[in-house]
């Protein structure tokens, strides 16, 4: 887009002060919003981008600062204030209703309405038919076809996540902000994404975009201010910043190595994975896994890849599949079978299985080990609690004033890191991530990185699924590419490439 | 695409009130005129009742003050209709007296951010100490004249009681209203998740506030409902009787836990709890023995109901799964 036409400022926010018991979320923090442009919102994991976008929508209530709405003080009640003031945002966590259809949830809270009798104006009823229309007419602006009556829990993460999109487009605002809108969607999904965020900005309509994918960001973004420890760093226009230049900004570091792989040491077969099936999801799935290797799978979304893992450990019920653990047979019924050999799992979709978030971070983090720090009467030894609590908030620098914090309130990457130290406690022979850093930090996400090759290196066996190419390529041994529930090739380290992945899996 | 699940937990249900009726059609005299009637009757008040605490568990809370909220309801509609004033002053007033009182079991509960469980439990003991100590004679009012009884006591057709009459209307009004209006919604979407509601722009508060005014508004129509077939009234008798209503909305595919449910489902939960007592009575079971059993019974109503059409669903969904995964986030 170009800026030198048009300067005018939509959104002046100055000023603005939060604090929350033991954190002080922002500080000082300003942003201007031209009309019509794309506006990126940059900074680590904690730093306070959510934070700032739910001040605007009137979810947190600031503690000082003005917000301006075309120059008028912009006082919002609640979100559904902010909505009729023509500001929509699509959150960073699901703001969805599991056992609703898609329809009530793109339309929960502003459901399209008509008088209940033609002549008595003041009595209105939900309009179904006007909202099934507008809903289609979105979903198709979207380029998806979608059963608006399917309820939301029959529905993967990528498709949640659209649905998500169609409810913000459904209110027709001028101000969209969108809180990592594509943390969960594949590359089609996000070109997608792309071509209608240039359409409605076209249209007039200014957005605010937090992402940790800093490509998107050049991609999509007109200007970029960047966030630290909730204080404000810089703004600047997008095509004069460089990649390494933000990355310091919001690390405040120039950061090294993304991708830290260390060579370890691969020796024997451990799993051996044969003719493992699951009518329509996955069909003949087999391959092995050696002590010490990191093995990519990849694959586009709806491929089987998560399928595949959850049949693995029990999660979901194979029909048929042979599954060989250091040469024995062994059978996986469920979940708890999996981590009794030494197989834990981390998913993809933290909120629904990952997570139990009214508790602390010290109860999600040794939930699962429990067993092994308690005595024969049950009870739980709380210094070796502690102490694994510490020991992994600070490996993966969880940000939280203490292991009491309540695991809802932490920043989504913040969560994120949460779930994979919550596996990571049960110490697992073999760990499968599904897109560990989903949603994490650059600063976090090498962290993550180097965490994964260190497990590799002390004998641990990874399988690593992720939509993430470079991290795939960076990461990994061996790759294997699932299409259609099928394998369909393997790579090793040294024949890899972007171009040989995706001419698999497409 | 995936297809309507027809087999939903309210066909279900009503499958297994059609079935009941047939059973006790055979081996009783209920299908006689008077068996029918009497079941219309007794039915009458529960499906109000059963509807309002639908409404409440919907949200997320729970009204275990509700028995006695009707015994004040019956209270002053009989002392009101003993100094001679009509039905559309008594009802009213019941109503007003119900919203009061569910009305201030919301507030508490919101205001103070106690679980309704709490406030409501502890309500439902000052309002039984209330009874003893406050109304006189415990409230017992009796002699009441036909001012009173011509509503619990009338019939279309000399068969159809007014009051169940009035009973569908209230159900096809409400059913209505969880569909067709925002109010309705809100109620889902706050028990639900109360996050995504306020993301939603939903003031849970709010809803919490007004459901419990609605409930108790239903409350007042369902015990004037009950009150009026008799000539005497006592508070006291509607003591214990929540357990029925909230009974009925769960046996009716209410979940416990809030966000799910239909108005449907409340509507023939409350008739398969009656058919409940009145085969119990029919098979001639003692008082103390028919509680036992009836609470036996629901347990199973409630696990058929629920446990098993969500199993039912896995198995269903299980075939169907590949057509609505493919293409979906894996
Ligand atoms: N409701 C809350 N109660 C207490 N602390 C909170 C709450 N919400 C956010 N915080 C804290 O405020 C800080 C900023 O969080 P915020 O969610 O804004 O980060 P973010 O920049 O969006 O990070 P991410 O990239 O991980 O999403 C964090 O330290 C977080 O733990
Ligand atoms: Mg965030």
């Amino acid at each position: 887009m170009d800026q030198t036409t048009n300067t005018k400022n939509i959104l002046k926010i100055e000023g603005i002060y939060k604090a929350f018991p033991g954190v002080q979320a922002l500080s000082d923090v300003h942003i201007e919003l031209r009309e019509s442009e794309v506006h990126a919102v940059c900074g680590e994991n904690g730093a306070g981008k959510s934070t700032l976008m739910k001040i605007i929508t009137g979810v947190h209530k600031p503690d000082e600062g003005t917000i301006l709405l075309q120059g008028d003080p912009l006082k919002v009640k609640d979100p559904n204030d902010a909505y009729s003031k023509g500001i929509a945002i699509i959150y960073q966590e699901s703001s969805l209703f599991p056992d609703l259809t898609v329809l009530e949830n793109m339309f929960m809270g502003h459901e399209i309405e008509k008088p209940l009798l033609p002549f008595f104006k003041k009595a209105s009823m939900i309009d179904y038919p006007a909202m099934r229309k507008k809903a289609r007419a979105i979903f198709n602006r979207l380029g998806m076809d979608l059963d608006l009556d399917t309820k939301i829990t029959n529905l993967g993460v990528a498709t949640k996540q659209m649905v998500e999109i169609a409810k913000a487009l459904s209110l027709d605002s001028r101000i969209l902000i969108l809180d990592e809108p594509t943390a969960a969607l594949t590359s089609k999904e996000v070109d997608t994404l792309f071509e209608t965020i240039k359409r409605i900005s076209g249209e007039g309509v200014s957005m605010l975009y937090i992402s940790h994918r800093l490509d998107e960001i050049f991609q999509i973004a007109d200007r970029v201010t960047v966030l630290r420890d909730g204080q404000y760093i810089n703004t600047e226009d997008v095509v004069n910043v460089t990649k390494p230049q933000l990355v310091s900004w919001m690390v405040g570091r120039d950061l090294d190595n993304l991708y830290p792989k260390e060579q370890a040491e691969i020796s024997d077969v451990i799993l051996d994975v044969r003719g493992m099936s699951q009518e329509g999801v996955i069909e003949n799935i087999g391959f092995t896994l050696k002590r010490g290797e990191i093995l990519g799978i990849s694959g586009l979304a709806g491929a089987g890849r998560t399928e595949m893992a959850q049949a693995l450990c029990g999660l979901r019920q194979a029909d048929s599949g042979t599954i060989y653990l250091n040469g024995e047979e062994v059978r996986i019924h469920d979940y708890r079978d999996a981590l009794d050999h030494g197989i834990a799992y981390i998913s993809e979709d933290r909120q629904k299985y990952s997570l139990v978030e009214p508790m602390s971070v010290k109860v999600n983090i040794t939930h699962k080990v429990q067993d092994r720090i308690s005595n024969a009467l049950g009870i739980i030894d709380e210094d070796k609690e502690n102490e694994i609590t510490e020991t992994y908030m600070n490996q993966l620098d969880i940000k939280a004033p203490d292991g009491e914090f309540i695991a809802e309130n932490l920043s989504g990457g913040n969560q994120q890191k949460l779930s994979v130290a919550k596996s990571l406690a049960v110490e697992p022979q073999i760990l499968i991530l599904d897109e560990p850093t989903r949603g994490v930090d650059v600063g976090a996400k090498s962290e993550i990185h180097r965490i994964i090759s260190r497990l590799a290196k002390a004998g641990k066996s990874i399988i690593l699924i992720s939509s993430d190419l470079p991290e795939i390529l960076g990461m990994s041994d061996r790759v294997i590419i699932i299409k259609q529930g099928s394998v369909v090739g393997e790579l090793m380290r040294n024949e890899l490439s972007q171009e040989k992945i995706l001419e698999k899996a497409l | 695409m995936q297809k309507r699940n027809w087999m939903t937990r309210e066909l279900v249900l009503i499958i297994i009130v059609v079935a009941f009726m047939l059973f006790l059609s055979v081996s009783t005299n209920f299908s006689s005129r008077s068996g029918i009637y009497s079941f219309m009757l007794d039915v009458s008040p529960t499906i109000v009742a059963a509807i309002a605490l639908a409404m409440v568990i919907f949200t997320g809370n729970i009204d275990i003050s509700a028995g006695t909220i009707s015994g004040f309801v019956a209270y002053t509609a009989g002392s009101l209709a003993k100094s001679g004033m009509p039905l559309w002053i008594f009802l009213p007033a019941g109503m007003l007296i119900g919203m009061l009182l569910a009305g201030l079991n919301g507030f508490i509960t919101v205001k103070f951010k106690v679980p309704s469980i709490v406030v409501t439990l502890a309500m439902n003991m000052v309002h039984i100490g209330f009874y003893a100590t406050f109304l006189p004679q415990s409230g017992w009012i009796e002699n009441l004249g036909t001012n009173f009884t011509w509503f619990g006591r009338g019939r279309f057709f000399e068969l159809i009681p007014y009051t169940f009459v009035g009973a569908i209307a209230v159900a096809i009004l409400f059913m209505f209203i969880m569909k067709y209006t925002k109010f309705g919604m809100s109620l889902y979407a706050v028990g639900g998740n109360r996050r995504s509601a306020v993301y939603s722009g939903i003031n849970p508060d709010r809803t919490v506030m007004k459901v419990f005014l609605v409930e108790g508004l239903l409350l007042g129509i369902s015990a004037v409902m009950k009150a009026t077939t008799r000539s005497e009234v006592m508070p006291s008798v509607f003591v214990g009787r929540e357990l029925f209503f909230i009974a009925a909305a769960l046996v009716g595919g209410v979940s416990i836990f809030g966000g799910v449910g239909k108005i449907v489902g409340a509507l023939f939960g409350a008739m398969l709890v009656y058919l409940l007592s009145i085969a119990m009575i029919y098979l001639g079971f003692q008082d103390y023995y028919q509680f036992a059993i009836q609470g036996g019974i629901i347990l199973i109503a409630v696990y058929i109901t629920v446990i098993d059409v969500e199993k039912m669903k896995k198995t269903f969904r299980r075939k169907k799964r590949h057509v609505i995964t493919t293409g979906e986030g894996e």
